[in-house]
């Protein structure tokens, strides 16, 4: 919201520089955005007057000025066509910053310097609207008011010399949405008067009772409206000290009947509606529920469908504005309007909220309803319009105000205890100094019993309903950097102190094997989702059709982060993320809502070379058999043994081939070549090796617990074999039965090769065994290790029909 | 014939890469480079072949004769270097062999380096689902319905009560009706907010939410704490302050604020000459929260505070563009 310094200063006595005033609201809670000072910007801007224009000797467009601008006469070259002598002009002295530089594309500000245009030394700048920022006029100079003297700041000639704040105000607080209210929050902090000058409504004899009658049909909905009525207005544009109030504070001003009501919104933060009184049917004002279906033309002239439950201000025969929202076009303030009903009402915030909501219109009344406006206000709001309708419009008021007010807002009083208050912010304050705080918001304080405060809410701090509200005012008034920094506090131990140590582990482990983590979208497109053949989870309100579906499998969104860097030239990825996936069925997971799975997954991915490129480093692909490797790895590193792969191809899988693990007898996820269509879909043509494991199955697998094995006592033999099998024996079942006939003296298998060309033979292939022996109490002699070979030679022979490679 | 160079060169290469060592590799010499090894077996085989055909032959012999002998020697050079036995001179200049070196993502470093500070304090680490109810995001976190507060997280909804979490605070609500205090737990995570996407929002981040429940516990003690950690993350000679703020789940609610590191409090385009940075919302749990935790508030107090990850780790490394986080550019998670 922008508040006006001066519009501030009608109120109460503000002393304070504008910097040191946006530091002291800040640090109350009322977020001073910004701040512009508008004298400032025109530091270094003079009025001048033009007493003599000539030619410019090389240049047949610009001209030479001699202006007087105040103690001196300067030469002034200058490009307007419309420049003459007798102008007043507004004139920029060397040093000045011109706000819009009208040569620059952005229009940014530049700081005048002293120049020499084509031969002729110009001692300042003659500006047009545009440049100074006051209009988009940029074809002349801004010719000023005659009247005017040289030499007198600009700003001052202007009448620019307020200084206009944007304060960000946060929803709890709808007594500042308004000049008083800041006013208020302001002789808080400096311990100064708030004054609200009284208004008096010159009125005529002619009763407002009988020009109108206002009827409520939803009390609930609106517990008061007050009307009055001004007869004979003359709609015109409104006086420029408020249009310049409105400008200042982002109100375009339209007329003055228009113009008023919103200068009081600002000012007292009440929202007012002026209708054309002669429009309305029966002069008569009622407050009911729209009737479902219903169409009305806001004055915006969009056709608004109503439905039951919406609030409508209607005359005798149809609705005529949306309560609290906004007014109808069919009933508006028009040039050829003569009479005004006006309407200071108070609605209940959250019909006026849910009416917005359905309508999808935000006004600034709205915005203040739905915040809470004051109901006290209304009287005063109405008096203080149709006092200016008067004045500014030569309206005649006619006598006295319908207020319709039921059932009167009774007194809020809230009971605070000393003690607590204390207790809650960690302080030592009196009991005096407490109610000196509250006196200072405009609370009075009535002592209760023992210690406690009898706390009397004023109509404006709808905000203030419970002790704990109270403790925040009496600590923000107080200062939250004078309450002490407390650095000492108690721990208690018992319950221990959980933390993810799981996908800590997990993440050293990968980045040490060399592996990126990467965070993608838990959102993404459905057709992505939809890859993984579960179905997602969609979400109602989508921002874009690229994230509306909440991610099944990382799988998807892993690959098209591999279509992102290899748009960006990276071919060679290793890549981790550790996220959660989601899906619509009721999952086992007790912090999961009911109906929803969430599961977090660990996801790998490699593709491009097997190795960095460096010297020998070869330029292999890498393969499955690498990314088997890390999940090996992965899994031997958190001890879990009880490991199955299974091969399984299914048209749904993500992957092909496809191989499934199992821990204990669960499965815990699969790892595999991304199918070839899915890659192509991402335009990846290069093969993408991925696993994805549910971290949960790890986590409750992992063994941590390490217990020392002692190291063997007695040397070992070492002997390599080499098998020549049919190709398409799998390797396990030759390790199967090595591992058989090798018994415990086998100590150690590592297959180191594995050979299918022509030497192996046609539909052969070839496997080479290094074997480590070692009995567990004496040497192995080499006649026993022989023996072992002999035996498990044969095993592989009768098993595999492998022989022995020569 | 050709084809019969060629396999032997093949065979010859996967033989000598098989060579383990010397001995090994003396079993290669004499299969393929002996006097009556494959390739001198071939050699003879010119004999038998057409006079037209033997310079060919004679060539694409010789070729893979020399090819093979240098292959030979380069391996034996090498195996010879890793026995010792003679050592060529080293060249400094050579790259070393490259390694795979990979990385945490930034805001994981932000967050382990958050979580830490906390862990340290005796905070435990808790989760809570990203899928919640309007129960936990709002009504129980003392958001009235039809509440303008509601408008400060533009929300997903997955049906009219389901909705993605729009911040981390349900947690809280959710550890309290597990444990009693003591509660003294953080809770990282993602939340997600329906805003258009641009380089300062992006509809997901990261949080991290702090609470602390127990007998007497004060604002006073929030701010130690909050200091505390502002010293071991920023710095330990930052200044900071304590501005009130609205939060409906706290009061009083305070959002800190710490010098600009980035210009030293002078002013700059980051903290938008201000000078200040605010770094966290904060505040003592609302009676009301507690209540609907099962806790009574007369009996006990607590405080609650949270933080935008992305945001802090944009500030930590620089970065103008929260988008990077999640383009999973290896140009750019390399530098982490
Ligand atoms: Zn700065």
């Amino acid at each position: 919201m922008k508040v006006s310094h001066a519009w501030l200063k009608k109120f109460v006595d503000v002393r304070l520089k504008p910097a040191e005033l946006s530091e002291r609201l800040n640090m109350l809670g009322l977020e001073v955005e910004s701040f512009e000072d508008q004298a400032a910007t025109f530091d270094k801007f003079v009025v001048g007057e033009v007493l003599q224009r000539d030619k410019h000797p090389n240049a047949d467009r610009l001209s030479v000025c001699s202006v007087n601008t105040g103690k001196e006469t300067r030469t002034i070259v200058c490009g307007a066509p419309n420049v003459a002598a007798g102008q007043k002009v507004a004139v920029a002295l060397v040093g000045a910053t011109i706000p819009h530089d009208q040569h620059d594309a952005d229009g940014k500000p530049f700081v005048l310097g002293r120049a020499k245009i084509r031969g002729v030394e110009s001692d300042g700048m003659i500006c047009s609207a545009h440049e100074l920022g006051l209009g988009e006029d940029k074809d002349g100079i801004l010719v000023l008011d005659p009247k005017l003297r040289p030499g007198t700041p600009l700003a001052k000639a202007l009448g620019s010399t307020d200084v206009v704040y944007e304060i960000g105000i946060t929803p709890n607080r709808a007594d500042c949405l308004s000049h008083i209210g800041v006013a208020r929050e302001i002789a808080a902090l400096t311990e100064r008067k708030l004054t609200i000058p009284p208004v008096r409504v010159m009125e005529s004899s002619t009763a407002a009772s009988r020009a109108a009658t206002v009827r409520i049909r939803d009390r609930e909905n609106c517990p008061r409206y007050c009307a009055r009525v001004i007869r004979n207005v003359r709609i015109a544009p409104s006086p420029k000290w408020m249009q310049d109030q409105l400008t200042a504070v982002g109100i375009r001003p339209i007329n003055n009947v228009v113009d008023i009501t919103n200068y009081v919104l600002m000012e007292t933060g009440h929202p007012l509606h002026a209708f054309d009184y002669d429009r309305l049917a029966g002069h008569t004002i009622e407050v009911r529920g729209a009737k479902e279906g219903e169409v009305f033309v806001t004055l915006d002239g969009k056709q608004r469908p109503l439905s039951a439950g919406m609030l409508m201000i209607c005359d005798a025969e149809r609705p005529i504005a949306v309560a609290g929202v906004m007014g109808g076009a069919n009933s508006e303030i028009a040039d050829t309007t003569t009479s005004v009903l006006l309407e200071s009402a108070y609605f209940n915030p959250s019909g006026i909220r849910r009416t917005s909501k359905m309508l999808g219109l935000s006004t600034e009344a709205s915005y203040r309803f739905e915040r809470g406006a004051d109901i006290e206000m209304a009287r005063y709001a109405a008096d203080l319009a149709a006092q200016l309708m008067h004045e500014l419009a030569e309206g005649e008021v006619l006598k006295g105000i319908i207020d319709v007010y039921p059932k009167k807002r009774r007194p809020v009083e809230v009971k605070a205890r000393v003690q607590r208050i204390n207790d809650v912010i960690g302080t030592a304050l009196t009991r005096a100094q407490i109610v000196r705080l509250l006196q200072r918001l405009g609370l009075t304080v009535r002592p209760g019993r023992g210690n406690d405060l009898h706390v009397r809410i004023p109509s404006y701090r709808n905000d203030l309903l419970e002790e704990i509200d109270l403790i925040e005012e009496v600590a923000r008034l107080y200062g939250y950097n004078r309450i002490e920094t407390r650095t000492k506090a108690a721990i208690d131990f018992s319950a221990g102190i959980r933390t993810d140590r799981l996908e800590d582990a997990l993440k050293s482990h990968l980045v040490g094997t060399g592996f990126h983590e990467m965070l993608t979208l838990s959102l993404q497109q459905e057709s992505l989702a939809q890859m993984s053949g579960t179905p997602g989870v969609k979400v109602l309100n989508p921002v874009s059709a690229e994230m509306t579906t909440l991610r099944p499998s990382l799988v998807p969104g892993a690959v098209e982060a591999v279509r992102f860097n290899q748009n960006h030239g990276s071919r060679d990825l290793r890549l981790f993320e550790i996220g959660r996936v989601f899906s619509p069925v009721k999952g086992k997971n007790p912090d999961t809502l009911e109906g929803f799975t969430e599961e977090e997954r660990l996801l790998l991915l490699i593709t491009g070379v097997s190795a960095p490129l460096g010297p020998g480093s070869g330029t292999r692909k890498a393969d499955l058999l690498d990314l088997k490797g890390e999940v090996e790895a992965l899994l031997g590193k958190f001890g879990l043994d009880k490991i199955r792969l299974i091969q399984y191809d299914t048209p749904e899988s993500l992957t092909e081939p496809t191989v499934g693990v199992e821990i204990n007898g669960t499965y815990a996820g699969f790892f595999g070549k991304v199918r070839k269509e899915i890659a192509a879909t991402f335009d990846v043509g290069e093969p993408v090796f991925v696993c994805e494991l549910k971290t949960d199955i790890l986590g409750k697998n992992w063994n941590r617990e390490r217990r020392f094995v002692g190291l063997p006592r007695f040397p070992s033999v070492t002997r390599d074999l080499a098998f020549t099998v049919d190709a398409a024996v799998l390797q396990g079942r030759v390790e199967e039965a090595i591992r058989g006939a090798g018994t415990s003296l086998l100590t150690a298998l590592t297959l180191f090769d594995v050979y299918s060309g022509q030497q192996a033979g046609t539909g052969k292939k070839s496997l080479a065994y290094a074997l480590e022996f070692r009995a567990a109490d004496h040497t192995l002699t080499d006649a026993e290790a022989d023996a072992v070979m002999q035996r498990i030679i044969e095993a592989v022979r009768r098993e595999c029909g492998g022989t022995l490679r020569g | 014939m050709s084809d019969s160079t060629e396999q032997i060169r093949q065979e010859f290469l996967h033989d000598l890469d098989a060579a383990r060592d010397l001995p090994q590799l003396e079993q290669v010499r004499i299969t393929y480079l002996s006097r009556s090894g494959r390739i001198a077996v071939l050699f003879d085989g010119i004999r038998s072949a057409s006079p037209a055909d033997r310079p060919v032959l004679g060539k694409a012999l010789n070729e893979l004769r020399t090819f093979a002998q240098a292959h030979f020697d380069e391996r034996k050079a090498a195996l010879e270097a890793a026995a010792g036995s003679s050592e060529p001179a080293f060249d400094p200049t050579l790259p070393g062999r490259p390694r795979w070196v990979g990385s945490r993502h930034p805001v994981t470093q932000t967050l382990d380096e958050i979580k830490r500070i906390f862990v340290g304090m005796g905070f435990s680490v808790e989760n809570g689902p990203e899928i919640e109810s309007d129960y936990y995001n709002f009504g129980a976190l003392n958001f009235p319905p039809d509440h303008p507060a509601r408008d400060m997280q533009d929300t997903f909804f997955i049906s009219k009560d389901i909705l993605l979490r729009t911040h981390t605070s349900p947690v809280q609500i959710r550890v309290m009706e597990k444990q009693r205090p003591p509660i003294r737990a953080i809770m990282p995570g993602k939340a997600y907010r329906n805003e258009a996407v641009s380089a300062r929002s992006l509809v997901q981040f990261h949080q991290v939410e702090g609470l602390y429940i127990d007998r007497h516990v004060t604002f006073s003690e929030l701010k130690g704490t909050l200091v505390s950690f502002a010293h071991q993350f920023y710095g330990e000679r930052l200044k900071y302050r304590f501005r009130p703020s609205f939060f409906p789940f706290t009061e009083p609610s305070a959002e800190m604020d710490i010098s600009c590191y980035l210009c030293g409090g002078n002013g700059c385009r980051v903290c938008k000459y201000s000078g200040w940075l605010e770094i966290l919302g904060a505040g003592m749990v609302h009676p009301h929260v507690l209540k609907n935790g099962g806790i009574d508030p007369e009996e006990y107090t607590g405080y609650a505070f949270g933080m935008g990850i992305e945001r802090t780790a944009l500030l930590r490394y620089g970065i103008d563009d929260i988008r990077m986080f999640y383009e999973s550019d290896v140009r750019f998670l390399r530098q982490f």
